[in-house]
């Protein structure tokens, strides 16, 4: 079974919105919306700082399936999936979203 | 690889005809920024393995007299080579039998391989890479998209007060 | 000026006699292969006969279409019934993909038609094809 390169998935989780992956695209057609909260941790002095990924999208309009975001991940928070099946009738409906790229289920 | 003066240019590529190297491979330029860098292969298909059937040379065409003769009357095959690197670099290339266009439609604008020749689509496109990461720690240096020279990047644009 | 005629190639597909197919075969080779690719594979049967009444038509433009095309392009889509349905197959045909920046590509056949499918991909793969051509099929108004 190849890996095939349908479809790129999210793992929101590992996703720590450096944008790396924005900047390295090609196509520039992901964005990366994010911002900064503080966390207070019992028994520490300071709050943590962490970051909060509010929009992740990929524009499937633009993507040219080079790849380079998924390897370019520092926390591999991108990965290929097999799925094929999205076409859309309208252009706005091949930009997904933070959800819908999660949904993705990556190759094993 | 060697480099030869352009004077030398014609005079060299005669001598490798001579020697059996009949065959022109690739004709091509690089912009090196003051010069243009023009690049030739000839081959003997015969002895291709060997070092005697292969050359490639270059030389530098400057931005002040950016002008070679044309190998066309050597190498028929030089002619679309030519005609490409013209209208790609701004070179010219005297003697040429057929100085058309080849790829573009238009010999109007800016040659599009220089270096100096900025695609306008990717300066005036937001670039998603612009935008503050996470905890909003503005670079010291706006990042640029790769390409876009330090002269041609409108900051206002990318900024979030434009926005 | 391309010959119009010889620029089109009819097929159907393997498992939905009703739709017709009319690809476009113009501007770069690679999302066209990707379609020679499903004919080999059997998920496209080559087809000469005219339309048959409630039949419907779908053009599938797949490759980039150059500014220099556009007449080409124009002159397919013209020769057409007039409900056929747009499917633009790969990035190029849908936005101008990767050369979304090159002055002299058209950014998207739908800069010239209403697209009624598009079908992402660079290039989709020719499953991504016949997926895209089942779903604008589902959408009623095509027997099958």
């Amino acid at each position: 079974m190849t890996t095939q390169h349908g479809v790129i998935a999210l793992i929101p989780q590992a996703c720590t919105s450096c944008m790396i992956c924005v900047r390295e695209c090609p196509s520039w057609c992901i964005t990366v919306d994010s911002h900064q909260e503080e966390v207070s941790e019992p028994g520490s002095r300071r709050p943590r700082t962490v970051s909060v990924l509010d929009n992740f999208t990929i524009d499937y309009g633009l993507c040219m399936y080079c790849g380079i975001c998924v390897d370019v991940c520092p926390f591999d928070a991108l990965a290929w999936a097999p799925d094929v099946d999205y076409s859309s009738d309208d252009r706005a409906g091949l930009v997904h979203d933070t959800e819908r790229l999660a949904g993705w289920v990556p190759h094993e | 690889m060697r480099t030869v003066d352009r004077v030398d240019w014609l005079e060299t590529l005669t001598g490798f005809h001579d020697s059996g190297l009949r065959y022109l491979d690739l004709l091509t330029g690089i912009d090196r920024g003051d010069d243009v860098e023009i690049l030739v292969r000839v081959v003997d298909p015969a002895r291709l393995a060997e070092p005697a059937g292969v050359e490639t040379i270059t030389t530098l065409v400057p931005a002040a007299d950016r002008r070679l003769p044309s190998l066309v009357s050597l190498y028929p095959a030089a002619s679309w080579h030519e005609r490409e690197t013209a209208e790609m670099f701004g070179v010219g290339f005297d003697g040429h039998p057929d100085p058309r266009p080849l790829l573009r439609r238009t010999a109007l604008g800016a040659p599009p391989l220089l270096k100096t020749t900025v695609l306008a689509a990717r300066v005036v496109a937001p670039w998603p890479g612009a935008a503050d990461p996470a905890g909003g720690r503005r670079p010291a240096r706006r990042p640029r998209p790769l390409g876009v020279p330090e002269d041609w990047l409108r900051e206002d644009w990318m900024s979030e007060e434009a926005t | 000026m391309i010959g119009t005629l010889s620029a089109r190639q009819a097929f159907r597909l393997a498992d939905l006699p009703g739709v017709r197919v009319v690809m476009a075969s113009l501007g770069l080779a690679c999302c066209a292969m990707e379609v020679e690719s499903a004919v080999r594979m059997g998920l496209l049967l080559e087809d000469d006969q005219e339309p048959a009444e409630a039949e419907r038509t779908v053009l599938l433009v797949a490759g980039t279409v150059t500014d220099a095309l556009v007449p080409a392009v124009t002159a397919v889509l013209a020769e057409l019934p007039q409900d056929t349905t747009v499917v633009s197959f790969g990035a190029c045909a849908g936005t101008g993909g990767p050369y979304w920046d090159a002055p002299t590509v058209t950014k998207g056949v739908d800069q010239l038609v209403v697209v009624a499918r598009y079908v992402p991909g660079c290039p989709p793969r020719p499953d991504a094809l016949v997926a895209g051509l089942r779903s604008v099929a589902s959408e009623g108004g095509i027997r099958s």
